[in-house]
């Protein structure tokens, strides 16, 4: 498939999408909201957490025939519920406060 | 993967492998330039590209060629030019069809193996995007990158040595341990325990820090780190800190003897004694004695400004001095607390007055913060206009220590009477110091009380962790220590003899010395 025709059926909704990650990327933004989330969810236990369910689906399956695909498919439901909400509500109000200051 | 690697990952490891690598960590993964950055997310309407080399001249926008998809765990293809999206299966297909077998995750820059099915952990590649995201990272301004404990060569063979481990669960009661009162030494005994449950300055000793190079075998700071191991080490009975007093008499000589003495005045004393022998130890450096920065004063240090404004042409004076401890004035009969100075009637502050009438903290803070009239007798020479002056004097916090102590003054001397304040004021579990920052005094000085308008920012908020009290009268009495453990749990520590102890409890007790901590750090 060509990629022309991808953005023709991509939804105004994942336009936006692409628009706001390229902009975040290009700034360098992103890599910086990564490394602010990676401290927030250390500093709130988070990847404590995860780090015990990653463990329990290692047991469940043996350390010898686990891989990452079960690990992923195994925590990640969880994973998201986990995140506290005033972790989501700070990196949004950082996205919105860079874009607000970059859209132009 | 195998437990002992990929195999796979030889086919890769030809010709220019390493370079290879780079580049494509440089321009797709941490992309530190902007010029790469931008490479990374234009949309160019590229030709065929042959090799992985050639990237960097003719950069492709970093989707995914089946989908679209710019999420989705994009991967890219180490053998070609390729980026296909994990949760798709797009990747896989790819791997698939043109037997390509690794692929690097964009994100965290992970390497896949698909005929091992899974991320290899290969030392050579590893140590490469290491490297590539350091520089990516100081190129933005990012700073060190925060990493995992890896254990030394040395680290290894103690553990190796020592197979025991102690693992902390959510009821485990490790660190909690009494102290023998050795003769009216609960007002050391209370301060330990505050101490010993402080945060920060427990990930300080337990991970072993300090280095100490004081000669003799008198350092404070080397007695506290045993008296860690000896809270931490699930020993239940209760510890004999005999060492500690002989040091604390050896040190501060106006604490020595069995004479009962006031846990506030043992605070500060064992911080003086404490950062001394830190400043000893971390050497030659800390030659700027305005800026020490031994844990003590990472921990406990905060900066008081003082603003006095003359009356006369508004001139103000500004000077910032260092502060380990916020001594508060309570309401007491000889001294009234409101009204806040003079000539305002005091009734009502703010409109905000207590339905139960009781005093809080804050109020004691906003007490200790409002501009406080010098008075006549008072004339201070102003520096504005060169002249001796009525004044006003306002303090507020310049910087917020991570700990900070609240002295509430229960003891009151005055030259008719001497005597014990009991009334009863309410703190919080969490408190906020927004208000009481210098930056905030601006909305204060319109005599506005403002609740912080940004409730997201929890750069100045803190959480409660210990509470000092002191039963009795002035001249004779018990102090007792109120403790948080783990997050919520609450004990009550009276020298040898532990309890468990309700939220409730401790709210209601009537509070001597309070410990806050804040609650967000920021990283260094």
């Amino acid at each position: 498939m060509r990629r022309e025709m991808c953005f023709i059926n991509m939804s105004k909704e994942s336009q936006m999408r692409a628009a706001i990650n390229q902009k975040l990327i290009e700034m360098g933004e992103r890599e910086r909201l990564k490394e602010l989330l990676r401290a927030k969810l250390i500093e709130c236990g988070w990847r404590d957490q995860l780090k015990a369910l990653c463990k329990e689906v290692i047991k469940e399956k043996g350390i010898e025939n686990v891989t990452v695909e079960d690990l992923v498919a195994g925590v990640t439901p969880k994973g998201r519920a986990l995140v506290p909400d005033s972790v989501k509500k700070e990196l949004l109000q950082r996205i919105r406060a860079f874009l607000a200051q970059h859209s132009t | 993967m195998s437990p002992a690697g990929c195999s796979h990952v030889n086919g890769f490891k030809v010709d220019n492998w390493k370079q290879n690598l780079r580049v494509i960590y440089q321009c797709f993964v941490w992309s530190g330039s902007a010029e790469t950055r931008k490479r990374k997310c234009v949309v160019e309407e590229g030709g065929f590209v042959p090799d992985a080399l050639k990237i960097t001249f003719k950069a492709k926008s970093c989707m995914c060629h089946m989908c679209g998809a710019h999420l989705n765990r994009l991967h890219s293809c180490l053998h070609c030019v390729f980026f296909g999206c994990f949760s798709k299966k797009h990747i896989h297909e790819h791997a698939k069809n043109k037997r390509h077998n690794l692929a690097i995750d964009l994100l965290y820059g992970g390497i896949y193996c698909f005929v091992c099915q899974d991320y290899i952990y290969d030392k050579d590649m590893e140590q490469i995007a290491k490297e590539e995201q350091r520089k990516a990272w100081k190129l933005q301004g990012i700073g060190e990158k925060y990493s995992m404990w890896e254990p030394t060569k040395r680290e290894l063979e103690l553990l190796r040595h020592n197979p025991k481990r102690r693992k902390i669960t959510a009821n485990c009661t490790i660190g909690l341990r009494g102290l023998i009162n050795l003769g009216n030494t609960c007002f050391m005994n209370c301060i330990v325990q505050a101490l010993t449950h402080t945060p920060l300055l427990r990930d300080f000793f337990l991970s072993d820090r300090h280095k100490c190079e004081m000669q003799s075998n008198s350092c404070l700071v080397c007695e506290m780190s045993q008296l860690f191991q000896e809270f931490y080490s699930g020993h239940r009975s209760p510890h004999i800190p005999f060492r500690l007093l002989h040091l604390v008499w050896t040190h501060a000589r106006h604490l020595a003897g069995y004479e009962q003495q006031d846990a506030h005045e043992f605070l500060i004393a064992a911080l003086d004694v404490l950062h001394r022998h830190c400043k000893d130890d971390n050497g030659k450096k800390a030659n700027n004695p305005n800026h020490c920065n031994c844990i003590i004063d990472q921990i406990f240090t905060g900066g008081l400004q003082s603003d006095v404004t003359c009356q006369v042409c508004h001139g103000v004076s500004t000077t910032i001095d260092p502060f380990w401890d916020i001594s508060l004035d309570l309401p007491g009969s000889s001294t009234p607390f409101w009204p806040l100075s003079p000539g305002s009637d005091g009734s009502v502050v703010n409109g905000d007055s207590h339905p139960s009438g009781a005093t809080t903290l804050t109020d004691c803070l906003r007490r200790f913060t409002r501009p406080e009239h010098l008075g006549s007798s008072a004339k201070i020479k102003c520096s504005g206009c060169h002249s001796y002056q009525e004044s006003t004097k306002q303090l507020t916090m310049k910087r917020l220590p991570i700990v900070a102590c609240f002295h509430l003054k229960r003891f009151e001397h005055s030259a008719k009477l001497r005597r014990k304040i009991t009334t009863y004021v309410s703190f919080p579990l969490e408190l906020d110091m927004t208000p009481f920052m210098a930056s905030s005094k601006e909305s204060r000085m319109n005599g506005q009380y403002q609740q912080p308008v940004d409730s997201l920012n929890n750069d100045n908020k803190y959480s409660l962790f210990a509470v000092v009290n002191h039963q009795g009268t002035l001249e004779s009495g018990h102090y007792t220590t109120f403790i948080r453990q783990h997050k919520d749990q609450w004990f009550k520590c009276d020298d040898a003899i532990i309890t468990k102890a309700s939220i409730k409890d401790v709210l209601d007790s009537e509070g001597y010395l309070l410990f806050y901590h804040k609650q967000f750090l920021e990283y260094e």
